[in-house]
């Protein structure tokens, strides 16, 4: 799985995210809403992962690091 | 292609036959309830099969014709010939999409654009949307300023500074698109942003919740409930064979560039109302779908959330809460059932609320399922491939020959000494064995034989379309669909039928004035008629036209040369008539679209004889011309006579024998090179089987009567007669006739072999090959 959480709270997507990161994502921000997120390693977000971000809307750390995303979606 | 998509297709295929059956009798007869519900009901059943396969492109355009054909059920809708015209169209598109799937498991690229298209023009057609007909028509006309929506114009201004700068280079405008993925899209592997990652040239993207987000603690992570809009600089076309696997979750819309400022335009309730109602089927289909256990319970929780957030959103708040219940107690038993009630129920109280064109829907499909289960019942009949068939027929004939070689060993031990007891032992076996193999052979044969009426099936249809065609009011007759034959036989009656039908059309049936005049109905009929008429199919078609001169088939016949006036001079009405069958022959001069594709009365005649048939015709002046086609039921069975030429046996199709005879010398007279009798005032030519197997000529057999007696076969190939002469003749059989093959496959002249009782091949002879 390429999502985490860091030893200091923030949680963390890495590499290729598929659609089964977007379960074990979500329970990471239903038990901490306030954790911020690092995407600025994940090369690939499927719709899934993506959903859980824009639902949940955490306060991002750097830049997403699949840059389609960030042309496209950082801003929304 | 695995087993389900097999069925689909053999299903969607007999769904469109009986649809297009129902569509032309209703056009001829008028729509009765129980009609249009039973072309409801097929629309309905393919547009489910097309769900189960997966074929989106076919389902939006199924869905369509469904919407039209329950405006006609609901009586909002008269039926004309432009309903009929596209209902048939939409008809003929599934079917070739149902031939691509075949093909490639799969709907060709464009396949979702000429989904929206059709479904547009059937749309149209509804009443309600008759009066802007014209721009649904034409649905890639760039909108104007005035219509462009708010989420466009959302998108435009996102990126106003970029979209202005392209300037002229897109004259042709830009392409809008709104993806609303399925709920469920995640768990069959769909990826809706990588999809959207590929559209070429994006412009602008905003990608939202459809439904409010729900609280966190709610949020179902497996169901997808997006939205995904843009602008493209691609083509339209690019576009749509991107998403060629979801034309029923993406819209298009054509912005020309000039249409950057404007205004906001309300929201359509109606629109939205639709959009509820289509929603919360896709939940009900969703949840149909299968049973898996794992992913079942996230379905039931996301498929029961979307119900209840597009009830909300279009203000049915009661109706949201009954559908939490039910998803609520199908949570609870692990079981959508009670999701799918409260779906239903939900459904049900939206279509009498709104006066929506889908209304119908719901009622007719729980109808349609009870009323297929009975139709299914009744018609207890299995599919079996047509090759385990041959299978089985093949070894039922291997059987025969076994038992053939018991008659042969019979002979032989009654020939030795005190033979006599055991050979009667042999030949009762012998005798039971023959019984029980006839029987089985021919039990085996009749799970070939298919009733005609299968063949007659498309004919309706055509005469339509060429009668519409060629301005002629033509009515078809069909007599005797239930006389059945072996399927190769009516398999391969379709071809000439088609000729002989389309001849009717073009050339038999006159004009309603010329008819008129001639003091007929307007209205011509063509007759298909099949009967049994003792071992053999008779199939005839016949017409009420005009018939067929002889004097303008002598006259043609000397135009082109068949023959010399002296010979045309002597042949009778009949036989003159009896000439169009010949090659090269066509009466009519001009080289129509209908018949005249330069195959001629000699293709048909050549493809009725390859099974094993006859074709006449007899016509009036007039009064009409009738074709008949004389078959046999089947042709796995061949009757052969053996007969004996230069010490070699062969075998001789019985079809061509018409009797044998024995002639004296001094009937037998010499004309130039050749030999010649007559025979009832016809002179038929003799030829010599051994000088035509270019055989070594004997002795004269011991056997042959010392009289110097002849015995001649008389034969009878495409109306010509002619005598075998033979030495002798051996046996009458019936037998399993076998193709040539492997190094002899090519040899001309022979129709087959077969295996006679003492192990010896016989080679049976193609006379219409050999005879000169």
């Amino acid at each position: 799985v390429s999502v985490r959480r860091h030893d200091n709270g923030t949680i963390l997507l890495e590499g290729d995210c598929p659609v089964e990161d977007a379960e074990p994502l979500l329970r990471l921000l239903q038990a901490t809403p306030v954790a911020p997120l690092d995407w600025s390693t994940c090369h690939r977000l499927h719709s899934a992962v993506m959903q859980v971000i824009l639902a949940a809307r955490p306060e991002q750390v750097g830049d997403c690091g699949d840059p389609w995303v960030r042309r496209w979606l950082s801003s929304s | 292609m695995n087993v389900l998509h097999e069925q689909f297709v053999t299903e969607a295929r007999e769904l469109v036959q009986q649809a297009t059956d129902d569509l032309i009798a209703a056009e001829r007869e008028g729509f009765s309830a129980e009609r249009v519900d039973r072309v409801l009901r097929a629309f309905h059943t393919l547009k489910g099969s097309a769900g189960v396969v997966e074929l989106p492109a076919m389902g939006l355009t199924l869905h369509a014709a469904e919407d039209l054909l329950g405006a006609i059920h609901a009586g909002r809708l008269g039926v004309t010939a432009a309903v009929i015209d596209q209902a048939l169209a939409c008809l003929d598109q599934v079917s070739q999409w149902v031939d691509d799937f075949e093909a490639g498991e799969a709907l060709p690229p464009q396949a979702g654009e000429d989904a929206s298209a059709m479904a547009a023009r059937l749309r149209a057609l509804l009443p309600e949307n008759a009066a802007r007909a014209p721009t649904i028509a034409n649905p890639k006309a760039p909108i104007a300023d005035a219509g462009l929506p708010d989420w466009i114009s959302g998108l435009v201004e996102m990126q106003r500074a970029q979209i202005s700068r392209l300037g002229d280079d897109h004259p042709a405008g830009l392409v809008a698109f709104s993806y609303e993925p399925h709920a469920g899209c995640f768990f069959d592997g769909g990826d809706p942003l990588g999809l959207v990652r590929q559209v070429p040239g994006l412009l602008a993207l905003r990608v939202e919740a459809r439904e409010p987000w729900p609280p966190l603690a709610d949020m179902d992570p497996f169901a997808c409930n997006l939205r995904l809009q843009g602008i493209s600089a691609g083509s339209r076309a690019e576009l749509a064979g991107l998403f060629r696997l979801v034309p029923d979750q993406v819209r298009f819309l054509d912005v020309a560039l000039q249409a950057l400022r404007p205004p906001p335009v309300a929201a359509d309730d109606a629109g939205a109302a639709h959009l509820v109602r289509a929603v919360l089927e896709e939940q009900r289909q969703m949840l149909r779908v299968s049973n898996q256990s794992e992913d079942l319970i996230g379905r039931i929780g996301a498929a029961g959330r979307v119900a209840a957030n597009a009830l909300r959103h279009g203000r049915q708040a009661g109706l949201a809460e009954e559908i939490g219940e039910g998803r609520a107690a199908a949570l609870a038993q692990a079981d959508p059932t009670p999701l799918l009630a409260a779906l239903d129920g939900a459904l049900l109280e939206l279509e009498s609320g709104t006066p929506a064109p889908v209304g119908e829907d719901t009622s007719i499909g729980d109808d349609a399922g009870v009323r297929r289960g009975e139709a299914r019942a009744a018609d207890r009949s299995l599919r079996v491939h047509e090759s385990k068939i041959d299978a089985l027929i093949n070894l039922a004939g291997e059987l025969i020959v076994v038992k053939n070689g018991f008659a042969h060993l019979a002979k032989r031990v009654e020939s030795e000494a005190g033979g006599r007891e055991l050979a009667r032992a042999v030949r009762l076996e012998h005798d039971a064995i023959e019984r029980l193999t006839g029987e089985m052979h021919s039990a085996i044969l009749q799970l070939r034989m298919v009733p005609i009426g299968q063949v007659f099936r498309p004919f309706p249809r055509t005469v339509r379309d060429i009668s519409q065609r060629l301005g002629k009011k033509v009515a078809l007759v069909t007599q005797g669909e239930t006389t059945e034959a072996d399927k190769t036989i009516v398999d391969r009656l379709f071809e000439p039928l088609l000729h002989l039908v389309r001849n009717a059309l073009d050339h038999g049936i006159e004009s309603p004035e010329q008819r008129h005049a001639a003091g007929k109905p307007a209205a011509g009929t063509i007759t298909l008629r099949a009967a049994r008429a003792s071992d053999r199919l008779v199939v005839e078609v016949g017409d009420d036209g005009r018939g067929i001169d002889p004097a303008i088939v002598r006259r043609k016949a000397h135009e082109r040369g068949l023959l010399g006036s002296d010979e045309l001079a002597a042949l009778s009405d009949e036989q003159a008539i009896d000439l169009i069958f010949s090659a090269g022959f066509s009466t009519t001069v001009e080289v129509s679209d209908i018949s005249g594709r330069g195959i001629g009365m000699d293709v048909v005649r050549a493809a009725v004889e390859q099974i094993g048939g006859r074709v006449t015709l007899t016509s009036r002046v007039d009064v009409g011309t009738t074709v008949r086609l004389d078959l046999p039921m089947n042709i796995a069975m061949s009757r052969i006579m053996v007969v004996e030429a230069a010490g070699q046996v062969f075998g001789i199709a019985m079809d061509a024998v018409r009797e044998t005879v024995r002639l004296a010398p001094d009937r037998i007279t010499q004309i130039k090179q050749n030999e010649g009798f007559v025979l009832r005032d016809r002179i038929v030519p003799i030829c010599s089987l051994a000088e035509l197997m270019n055989l070594p000529a004997l002795a004269p057999a011991p056997a042959a009567p010392e009289s110097g007696e002849r015995l001649l076969i008389v034969t009878e190939m495409g109306g010509k007669i002619m005598a075998l002469a033979v030495d002798a003749i051996r046996d009458r059989l019936e037998v399993v006739l076998k193709p040539m093959q492997g190094l002899l496959a090519g040899a001309r002249g022979y129709a087959g072999t077969t295996l006679l009782g003492d192990g010896r091949v016989l080679l049976v002879l193609d006379l219409k090959e050999i005879l000169p």
